[in-house]
């Protein structure tokens, strides 16, 4: 009985650490930076080059690069790399080049394998052309509104400042993968995010959006230095803040489309997450499933069996969640409502929020969240295309071994996934 | 080089996507051309009957309305994403028997065609409209929950005289009896659901209008298929 009091107590501390998380959240986007053109920052346009690595279809695509070709900026170049021609994502490129004539925009093909990380190898192609000193590295999945690069440069007028990124929001599910993809992503992410940065003064960048000076990057060995680490974009912000450079979370929200996504994908990635936040953090790790209080809710469930009061604990505890997100949700749409009273709104309207309806499944993602969270424990390795990684200290890549118990291990899991497909 | 596929349905007959969502899936993708075309099914058959019964067809009433609605978006789609949209009907004669049963793709097509006339009449019809007509799925499909059309293939030497083009390749099944005959060929996804966008598709190698793409199909010249994968 006192291990069902123990888990009674975890749950309460994660659901307290869930309302600061949804504290930060809200804080974070109220504390809104000076309004571009206003103070310090007034004038403050440099030139910058925007570096768009593809690979693949990824949701609402042509809609995603037209954004960054639509900005209300006055100078800037918009770099979109591909490893092949043959590559579905150059098609679509080309007609946004075809579409916009006038704008300053490059397609570079080049395949490039110096390191381990595909992103990191199809940036620095891009990154060598790059004409400007400010260069953001954008993701090929995120919509953004047309004040995107007004709003995040201003913050860079400060030389201190080393690297800026943003508050990403899911947007646009359809499927179910996708619904658990953005509940998740407006919870669990936003809120680590936003609950590092402001509490511990953590620098937690998402690489979907990364603003950096050239001089700044190259002094910590350039994107070169982390060909071959899985969390090329953490480490950044970590070597940013390691040469004394702040990193900052601009409060400015970009939307990560994801519409049609399945549940295994979802949980594939969200197991690779788990298992780079395990290498990076350690026990810190741990954290995570005392901060998913639904998951720990059903402890008590599962020790004592259904009865009232362990049902009656589940149900509050999901409802509690169910209301979190929903506060959270209207926070994320509230800024919708602020950009498009300020004429810069551009964000399609179907991608305008996560439904209501959709909010109850948030226990079930918690759930199945709470069961990924110990893959990592288990295995510290990724398939990333076609190829096997051992994920080390840091998240640095080394390729799996051909032979030994390793190649074994692998084959005969590979061999049970093949027959029971 | 365009990127094509002539055969998709939406929320107008049995598929799961809306019109406007449909287009914005290969717009976004980056096709070239695509073409609606929704079934009409015969009322004359039991599963005819179920069709209209549960609105799974295109019928004589909402037929002006579901031209209309292409053309709408047929507008919007060249202004956004430069693709071009041709409106079409999947003429779709079920019975019981496969053997009795066939799909016929009608593009570019102006009036309503019922699907309970004979075949020459459609046929006829179709030519009188400067359609292109297409036999859909001619040959067993690897899908088990698709029923086999095989009127037109085991007719073919009645028929064959009446089609454009024949599906060599439909979403993931490839019917190399179409090869073998030497037919004229085109490869589409028959698009119900949105992962039906990766499926085997058309290239084309002609100019982006409608009368060059039915040329193109016509002639069979510069036509090739190409399994789209993400």
């Amino acid at each position: 009985m006192e291990l069902v009091y123990i888990f009674f107590g975890i749950t309460v501390v994660g659901l307290t650490a869930y309302g600061l998380q949804i504290w930060a959240i809200r804080k974070t986007l109220c504390e809104n930076e000076v309004p571009a053109g206003k103070g310090a920052a007034r004038g403050f346009c440099p030139p910058i080059s925007v570096l768009k690595p593809l690979k693949g279809l990824d949701d609402n695509l042509f809609d995603n690069l037209e954004s960054i070709c639509l900005q209300d900026y006055p100078e800037y170049e918009v770099i979109f790399s591909l490893q092949d021609y043959n590559d579905p994502a150059y098609k679509v490129v080309r007609k946004i080049r075809d579409k916009y004539p006038d704008k300053n925009i490059t397609i570079l093909v080049e395949r490039c394998e110096v390191g381990l990380n595909p992103k990191v190898n199809n940036l620095i192609p891009a990154y060598r052309i790059a004409k400007y000193e400010h260069v953001l590295i954008s993701d090929s999945n995120v919509f953004v509104n047309r004040d995107y690069l007004q709003s995040i440069v201003k913050l860079m007028s400060d030389p201190a400042v080393g690297l800026v990124s943003n508050i990403i929001r899911g947007s646009g599910g359809r499927s179910l993968g996708s619904i658990f993809e953005n509940l998740h992503l407006n919870s669990f992410v936003l809120g680590s995010v936003c609950f590092l940065d402001r509490f511990l003064k953590m620098p937690c960048v998402v690489g979907k959006s990364m603003l950096m000076k050239k001089t700044d990057l190259d002094a910590i060995g350039g994107l070169k230095a982390f060909k071959d680490v899985l969390a090329e974009d953490y480490m950044i912000g970590k070597k940013m803040q390691q040469q004394r450079k702040t990193v900052i979370l601009s409060s400015h929200v970009i939307q990560n489309i994801n519409e049609y996504w399945g549940v295994r994908r979802f949980l594939n990635r969200h197991t690779r997450w788990g298992k780079l936040r395990w290498r990076i953090g350690g026990v810190s790790y741990i954290s995570e499933l005392i901060g998913n209080p639904v998951f720990m809710s059903f402890f008590p469930l599962v020790l004592c069996g259904p009865s009232g009061m362990t049902m009656s604990f589940v149900l509050i505890v999901s409802t509690l969640k169910i209301l979190g997100d929903m506060v959270i949700g209207n926070a994320l749409a509230s800024t919708d409502a602020g950009s498009s009273s300020s004429g810069k709104e551009s964000t399609p309207s179907s991608f305008l929020s996560v439904h209501s309806l959709w909010y109850v499944l948030a226990p079930v993602k918690d759930l199945l969240i709470g069961l990924v969270w110990f893959v990592p424990l288990i295995s510290n390795t990724v398939v990333w295309r076609g190829n096997r990684y051992i994920i080390g200290k840091d998240s640095l890549l080394s390729p799996c071994p051909e032979v030994g118990l390793w190649s074994w291990r692998y084959r005969l899991a590979d061999a049970i996934k093949t027959r029971l497909a | 080089m365009l990127l094509c596929d002539f055969h998709i349905h939406t929320k107008y007959s049995d598929g799961s996507v809306e019109l406007q969502r449909t287009v914005d899936l290969f717009g976004q993708a980056g096709f070239d051309v695509i073409a609606i075309t929704d079934h009409v099914v015969n009322g004359d058959s039991s599963f005819g009957k179920l069709a209209h019964r549960f609105r799974f067809t295109i019928n004589e009433k909402n037929f002006h309305a579901y031209m209309a609605h292409i053309r709408e978006e047929a507008d919007r789609a060249w202004d956004k994403y430069r693709m071009l949209i041709i409106p079409g009907v999947e003429i779709s004669k079920n019975y019981i028997s496969s053997e009795k049963s066939a799909h016929i793709l009608l593009i570019d097509i102006k009036e309503f065609i019922p699907a309970c006339w004979s075949y020459e009449k459609i046929f006829l019809e179709a030519k009188a409209q400067d359609a292109i007509i297409v036999a859909c799925h001619p040959h067993h499909s690897s899908e088990i929950t698709t029923r086999d059309t095989l009127f037109l293939w085991k007719n073919r030497d009645k028929y064959a005289k009446y089609i454009d083009a024949w599906e060599i390749a439909n979403r993931d099944d490839v019917f190399n009896v179409i090869s073998l005959k030497k037919y004229p060929y085109i490869a589409n996804s028959d698009f119900h659901r949105a992962r039906h966008i990766y499926s085997w598709k058309t290239m084309l190698n002609c100019e982006k209008d409608v009368d060059s793409v039915k040329n193109c199909i016509r002639h069979n010249k510069g036509v090739a298929i190409t399994l789209f994968r993400n």
